[in-house]
């Protein structure tokens, strides 16, 4: 017992003070989690200047924990999740999506390609390097205030896009990767996880009012435990039917955002959420050996390079499709930089897949995210800049 | 005049509001009730934020624009146009004051107030003449302190 109370003890110490020197040098803290995760974990490097730092084993606490973390962020999505901004903008929304799409996991399927990985990989690789992280996008638009300008729309317009893709991404891949193996067989999988999820997605549709009452609890702790409890409960039976617990989840969020209760949500469940997500960024770190990144080393080398040019693009081609100034339209490119948590709950899944994918497909997110996180946010930071050299080019062109 | 609401995920509320020539005023009404206020002073411009208010201060605000902010005051210091006098409306009935006139009633000399009118039905005389007589049923406009309008009240039995 006192062994299990000292890693949690440990592990939420060493998060805080992560999360302390993220906000020191005015980066997310995301991978200021995943970093601390590395230092403490029980992959090497285990010490520095011969004091140990293995001081945080990957316990059922951490697992469980980060488990619950992926479930929250993906239920959050479904709660922000516009429904009605997507059907009365879906014209701009779907064709700068697309852009976006076809760019960006293109890139990714080409890098697959190009060093020779497995079809399955690549698929995974695609998935990490398309997917802006919406926490690091948002929290940066509110930063710089861009939230108030027109490129807010078509970068907020692209996350939607991209919140709908990762849903269908996640449950195809977690029924191909706990499937049989065989065409047909994953074939079926991949049928019935649609099955499922089409049931959730139409109970989360047509249940609104039901949701509305069922959910209109006297006192805050009851509510809480309500909410936190039921999607818990539906994206771990979910798994345990072998359908993705994020999708699952993802649905239950959507079927809370028609209600009344969203404000209420963000009051009390975000800060749940909040804590669970860090500790999911932490046991990332934790799993990551940074030896494997060795293996990685060129693609990662290539695909920060290839991909932060890439979203840039897309995005400049996105804010036009906006009819947004040129100015805009590459801060809306510049905006979707940041790569965060869904490219490692990606990585997640591939952890839990085993074998190879385990091992090639974790590392290289780590190490992408950790650097996209970075990148994202200083050019973020260094918008200004970044189009006033830019722009003037190709308004000479 | 437009008001733009969209959805922002994960923030809130965006509401877009024209001013004068091309500045629009942007309001980001946050999940957990903070506004941030901008301005953008034409559609090139980037936003500036103006200031952010909790959901409270919000709301006071928000009534002073609209011209029904009030503070409850000191009954005592209320500053009124007509300095200590205050009209009030009196139902007659069948007192001794019905089917006299204002000459026969002599109100201000006995007790200090000055029918300024009377309401007969859906009829309203204004400033009746001494002459005018009081019926059963009129209503009575009187104007006079507060002490003299007791002295009234009084004097009709109320």
């Amino acid at each position: 017992m006192a062994a299990g109370l000292l890693e949690v003890g440990v592990a939420i110490a060493v998060l805080a003070l992560a999360g302390m020197v993220a906000l020191r040098v005015g980066l997310s803290v995301i991978p200021a989690y995943i970093v601390a995760g590395i230092l403490v974990g029980p992959n090497p490097p285990t010490s520095v200047a011969g004091v140990s730092l293995q001081i945080v084993p990957t316990g059922e606490f951490v697992a469980i924990a980060a488990e619950i973390g992926i479930v929250l962020l993906l239920f959050f999505l479904g709660l922000e999740f516009s429904v009605g901004q997507l059907l009365t903008d879906w014209r701009r929304i779907t064709a700068t999506g697309t852009v976006d799409f076809l760019i960006n996991f293109g890139l990714g399927v080409a890098l697959g390609i190009a060093f020779g990985r497995t079809p399955l990989e690549t698929v995974f690789i695609a998935g990490v390097v398309y997917i802006s992280s919406s926490a690091i996008v948002t929290k940066s638009l509110i930063e710089q205030g861009w939230v108030a300008n027109p490129e807010a729309d078509s970068i907020l317009g692209t996350l939607v896009y991209e919140d709908v893709l990762i849903a269908v991404y996640l449950a195809v891949l977690t029924a191909v990767v706990g499937g049989a193996g065989e065409p047909s067989a994953v074939a079926v999988d991949v049928a019935r996880a649609f099955a499922v999820l089409g049931a959730i997605a139409a109970v989360a549709w047509y249940a609104t009012e039901y949701v509305e009452r069922a959910f209109d609890l006297p006192t805050d702790e009851l509510f809480l435990l309500s909410v936190v409890g039921t999607t818990t409960l539906i994206a771990g039976a979910a798994l345990a039917t072998g359908v993705s617990e994020a999708v699952a989840a993802f649905f239950v969020g959507t079927a809370f955002s028609q209600t009344g209760h969203v404000e209420k949500i963000e009051d009390l469940v975000a800060p749940v959420r909040d804590f669970f997500a860090a500790v999911f960024f932490l046991s990332i770190g934790l799993e990551t050996d940074v030896t494997l990144l060795s293996d990685v080393a060129l693609l990662l080398g290539v695909a920060v390079v290839a991909t932060t040019l890439s979203k840039l693009v897309s995005g400049t081609i996105g804010g036009r499709i906006y009819g947004l100034s040129p100015t805009r339209s590459l801060r809306t490119g510049i905006g979707l930089v940041p790569r965060g948590e869904f490219s490692l709950v990606i990585a997640a899944l591939a952890t839990s897949a085993g074998g190879t994918l385990a091992e090639v497909v974790p590392a290289f997110a780590v190490g992408y995210v950790l650097a996209m996180s970075v990148v994202g946010t200083v050019l973020i930071q260094e918008a200004d800049s970044v189009t006033g050299t830019l722009v003037p080019l190709f308004e000479r062109s | 005049m437009t008001i733009y609401e969209t959805e922002v995920p994960g923030v809130g509320h965006k509401f877009e509001m024209d001013l004068d020539g091309d500045e629009r005023l942007v309001v980001i009404i946050h999940h957990d009730g903070k506004r941030d206020v901008y301005r953008r002073p034409d559609p090139d411009a980037d936003s500036e934020q103006l200031f952010s208010l909790t959901g409270k201060q919000a709301r006071q605000l928000g009534s002073i624009l609209e011209g029904a902010y009030f503070q409850p005051v000191e009954l005592d210091e209320v500053e009124v146009p007509l300095g200590d006098a205050i009209i009030e409306w009196y139902e007659v009935g069948d007192s001794e004051l019905a089917g006299q006139t204002l000459k026969q009633a002599d109100l201000r000399d006995r007790i200090g107030v000055s029918v300024i009118a009377i309401q007969r039905g859906d009829e309203t005389i204004p400033n009746p003449r001494p002459g005018t007589r009081i019926e059963v049923q009129d209503t009575v406009v009187a104007i006079g302190t507060r002490e003299e309008q007791q002295a009234l009240s009084d004097f009709l039995g109320e």
